[in-house]
């Protein structure tokens, strides 16, 4: 074949080559654009912002700790030891806590029950979602008909009977006692529970949830099932 | 024969690493112009082998063709028929018919060579 000829058939396929790499690119991987206005910006900036703040206050908090444990003395440093440990309870679910908070109450709708309709236990799945709702809007302890919410806490239903902790709780008439860290967060779940649509969702269930005003002191009680660790073993050397 | 096969290698290269994109919109655009260059190239080649070869029809129909294809593409947008399908349709007969022809000659040539080998042998 004529070189001259192979030559300008090479250029011609770099050039073939270029365009299905660019199209092929294209296909692929699309840009994506950003359609977010003004607005949506600010709002994910303040949201961004408010963790910043929460990291940062977690961060000074830790580190008040760090200073005690290097400055204080040996006699102190058993004490501060025992008061994580003692922090570390309360978090964990194994000491009774209080503080201010909200309290919310599962009735059986009086009007449907005159009609005929029966009243069947609170759905679990509904259970589940209120839960999470109230620890995302900073509830930060949750008790329900006196069982303590606890990290390994199942909400679920055993043979039709809605249970938490393995314990079954009332068809009717309970109870949901909620801490947060301040009044004004308290103040701040009752509003967003207030306008949510639980009291909708727990009518079409033949129940009613009432929403009591925040309190600014209440107490729940600890769990009282055994915790499993499964990760962390005692070590009695040096003791 | 296998600079051309290089030449489209580095151009995919090239095109892959550097991560180059076109707008979504003009993506139609592309796709008829990539099928214009490929039909160029094989004609190129046919031509080639047929020694029938001219550079001017060969870079003229490149661009040419690339060109027309694109325009009809537009037009038809403009127009809100689907133009572009012509000029698929039209590529992709002349596509395999160049390959059909570079098949066979290739065919050919091959089976000449193996007669004269079983020629010299004998």
């Amino acid at each position: 074949m004529n070189k001259r000829i192979v030559i300008r058939i090479t250029i011609v396929s770099f050039i073939v080559g270029l365009m299905i790499a660019v199209q092929y690119n294209t296909i692929q991987n699309p840009a994506e654009r950003d359609t977010r206005d003004l607005w949506e910006i600010r709002q994910e900036l303040s949201e961004e912002k408010k963790r910043h703040s929460e990291l940062l206050s977690e961060i000074v908090s830790l580190k008040s700790i760090v200073n005690e444990y290097e400055n204080d003395d040996k006699d102190n440093q058993a004490q501060i030891l025992k008061n994580t440990v003692e922090d570390l309870k309360i978090r964990a679910g194994l000491e009774a806590v209080s503080g201010p908070g909200v309290i919310l109450k599962i009735e059986p709708a009086m009007e449907l029950v005159a009609l005929g309709l029966e009243v069947e236990s609170i759905p679990p799945d509904l259970l589940i979602r209120l839960v999470n709702e109230i620890y995302r809007y900073h509830g930060i302890y949750i008790e329900i008909d006196g069982q303590r919410l606890v990290h390994t806490s199942a909400i679920r239903d055993i043979n039709g009977k809605t249970t938490i902790n393995g314990f079954a709780i009332n068809k009717s008439n309970v109870e949901i006692r909620v801490i947060t860290e301040s009044y004004e967060k308290a103040e701040k779940l009752y509003g967003y529970l207030y306008a949510s649509t639980f009291s909708d969702d727990f009518y079409l269930d033949n129940l009613h949830l009432i929403i009591n005003k925040p309190v600014t002191k209440l107490t729940i009680q600890e769990y009282d099932g055994k915790l499993s660790n499964t990760f962390l073993v005692e070590n009695n050397k040096g003791e | 024969m296998w600079l051309p096969f290089l030449g489209l290698l580095l151009g995919l290269a090239l095109g892959l690493l550097t991560d180059i994109q076109i707008p979504v919109v003009y993506e139609n655009y592309l796709s008829i112009a990539v099928l214009a260059a490929l039909d160029t190239i094989f004609g190129g080649i046919r031509a080639n082998l047929q020694q029938v070869y001219d550079d001017k029809v060969f870079l003229s129909g490149f661009f040419f063709n690339i060109a027309l294809a694109a325009g009809l593409a537009f037009l038809g947008v403009h127009l809100g028929v689907d133009l572009y399908l012509a000029a698929i349709f039209a590529f992709g007969v002349r596509l395999f018919q160049n390959i059909a022809v570079i098949r066979r000659i290739l065919i050919t040539k091959w089976e000449e060579r193996h007669i004269k080998k079983g020629e010299n042998t004998v």
